[in-house]
């Protein structure tokens, strides 16, 4: 598929910088201007990547070339530029069901965020298919975002809410979800990648239980299908949820996969414009999916953004990005374990490359503002995870995200960064 | 308006740099740690709401005049509850309400960092809600 974003952001795959053979960090980072920048005079080293990664020039450029050369609204203009966006648009949407493996463009809708893709389900096919005494399993590592619209949803229609657990060292155990899941059990929404603990839940795995026991499953794919390729066929799940600034995508756009026939059975969320067959007073007929849930003009610069981005990510290739973050997982959770008084909180086996941490003694914020002073970008806090934190025991972590651009010396850096904490707020 | 300790503090902090700003406020948190803040203030009651640390403000009046005592579980947080109730103890409600957050900005924490400026601007406002100085608001 040819877009107009392909002639101002020529595909990756025709640059030789990026040394696709032998992945190189420090031809990746060229790519992203922001990493060149120094904050408080240090170099900044950005660790904050699971909040949101920074954005490579291809992206930066698409996004400049929507707005000032291909710019009208999608769906609707007899006219050239109109013409021009559409096709943009429309052309994500096969890009992003090739990163997912999906099986058709009619299976992804766009929305704003995982957020917005998850309230849809809630809203849209939750809400039309269950009752009360129906089931939703979740689990102990969930991000708010997929605890809370269905707590609203509880306390709409009667359902009930059911928590999987995990365990002290963040393994997740499939017998124990499996232990959760009942007859009543209509559906089961987990992270994909636990977005403070970088534990990777066997999804196919789950969704293969919940299936049997009857049950729909979405994946709340935001850590998910930026640190692993994502094929959402092999899965199984009915819906698949992503974020594009997670992606190197800009912020305002996400994604839902829905299999086509879930989708096909859901009623609108929200009305409006573009989601329409035709309307009169008497009666409106809904536009078939994925159009159907996306009312009013959408955020269709930002998905050319997110475009530009798959097709970066799709150069470097994703089974190199996911290699080289493991070997940063590695390097850090060494380097963590090697400062007397750090402890990690989450050591599953083969997890991405998210290190949440405590230190003995100090606050997670002072640790992050000590750090933040060195240049080193972290998070701290619950990290949209307060149900989490309460397992562990603990209040609050320090975070380092690591992205495919990052390094092993920032790595070392971030250590050495954790010392001269331990030395100042002695 | 009876602003010493706050002038103190602004002029100390006019003549450091960054870095030394940064011990300075650590300093003043560990000055604190031999004046220990009631265990039994430390509840839901006295919390303010809103911050990535916990911060607790202890609010007495003494004729019409206001008194703040607070603590915070992150060092650096409990030197900027120190800074903001020293420097604004002992004032009327009348007074207090002409505090304005250009007081904040003076103190030039933003180069600090600025997520440090934001939660100061906080806690003023909560500080001015407690002693009932900015009406329509309470609280929380």
């Amino acid at each position: 598929m040819t877009t107009g974003i392909m002639t101002a952001a020529p595909a990756l795959r025709d640059m030789p910088a990026h040394g696709r053979n032998t992945y190189d960090p420090a031809a990746v980072r060229g790519d992203f201007p922001i990493l060149s920048r120094t904050v408080y005079n240090k170099p900044l080293c950005f660790l904050d990547n699971g909040a949101s990664a920074q954005k490579p020039q291809s992206v930066l450029d698409a996004v400049q070339n929507s707005y000032s050369r291909e710019y009208a609204n999608v769906h609707r203009g007899a006219h050239y530029l109109s013409g021009a966006a559409t096709e943009a648009y429309e052309g994500v949407r096969e890009k992003v069901a090739d990163l997912l493996n999906a099986p058709a463009p009619e299976t992804i809708v766009f929305t704003g965020n995982v957020t917005e893709a998850i309230n849809l389900v809630a809203c849209s096919w939750a809400d039309a298919h269950l009752s009360a005494g129906d089931e939703i399993v979740i689990t102990q590592m969930e991000h708010h975002a997929n605890i809370v619209p269905w707590q609203l949803l509880r306390d709409r229609k009667g359902i009930v809410l059911k928590v999987a657990p995990v365990e002290d060292d963040g393994r997740f155990d499939l017998e124990k979800f499996a232990a959760v899941l009942t007859d009543r059990t209509k559906l089961v929404s987990v992270t994909h990648v636990s977005n403070v603990l970088g534990t990777v839940v066997p999804v196919a795995e789950v969704t293969r239980l919940a299936q049997a026991a009857g049950a729909c499953v979405l994946i709340d794919g935001a850590q998910g299908v930026v640190h692993q390729s994502v094929d959402v066929q092999a899965i199984g799940c009915d819906f698949y949820a992503f974020t594009g600034h997670k992606l190197y995508g800009p912020t305002g756009i996400g994604v839902l996969y829905g299999a086509a026939e879930r989708l096909a059975s859901m009623p609108p969320w929200q009305g409006g414009g573009d989601m329409i067959e035709s309307v009169s007073f008497e009666k409106t007929i809904y536009a078939d999916p994925p159009l159907r849930f996306e009312a009013g003009t959408p955020p269709f610069v930002q998905a050319i953004g997110l475009g530009a981005a798959i097709d970066y990510v799709q150069a470097l290739g994703m089974e190199a990005i996911g290699a080289h973050e493991h070997l940063l997982c590695n390097h850090a959770m060494e380097a963590l374990r090697a400062v007397p008084g750090v402890r990690p909180i989450g050591a599953a086996p083969d997890k991405a490359a998210i290190v949440s941490f405590v230190v003995d003694g100090l606050h997670s914020m002072d640790v992050g503002a000590i750090l933040d002073r060195q240049g080193i970008a972290v998070r701290v806090g619950h990290h949209c995870a307060q149900p989490l934190m309460a397992r562990m025991g603990i209040e609050s972590t320090v975070r380092a995200s690591m992205a495919l651009y990052n390094t092993t010396e920032e790595i070392d850096a971030l250590a050495a960064g954790i010392r001269h904490a331990q030395k100042l707020l002695a | 308006m009876d602003l010493t300790a706050y002038e103190d503090y602004a002029e100390t902090l006019e003549a450091l740099d960054d870095e030394m700003r940064f011990e300075y406020l650590l300093d003043i948190a560990k000055k604190k740690r031999g004046e220990p803040f009631p265990e039994e203030a430390m509840d839901d009651a006295h919390l303010m709401h809103g911050c990535m640390s916990r911060v607790w403000i202890v609010h007495d009046i003494d004729e019409d005049r206001h008194f703040f005592r607070g603590h915070s579980d992150a060092a650096i947080v409990k030197g900027l509850v120190t800074m903001m109730t020293d420097s604004f103890s002992g004032l009327t409600t009348a007074e207090l309400a002409q505090i304005t957050l250009d007081h904040v900005r003076r103190l030039n924490l933003g180069a600090l960092t600025t997520q440090r400026q934001v939660g100061m601007m906080a806690m003023l406002k909560h500080l001015q809600k407690l002693a009932g100085a900015r009406p329509g608001f309470q609280a929380a």
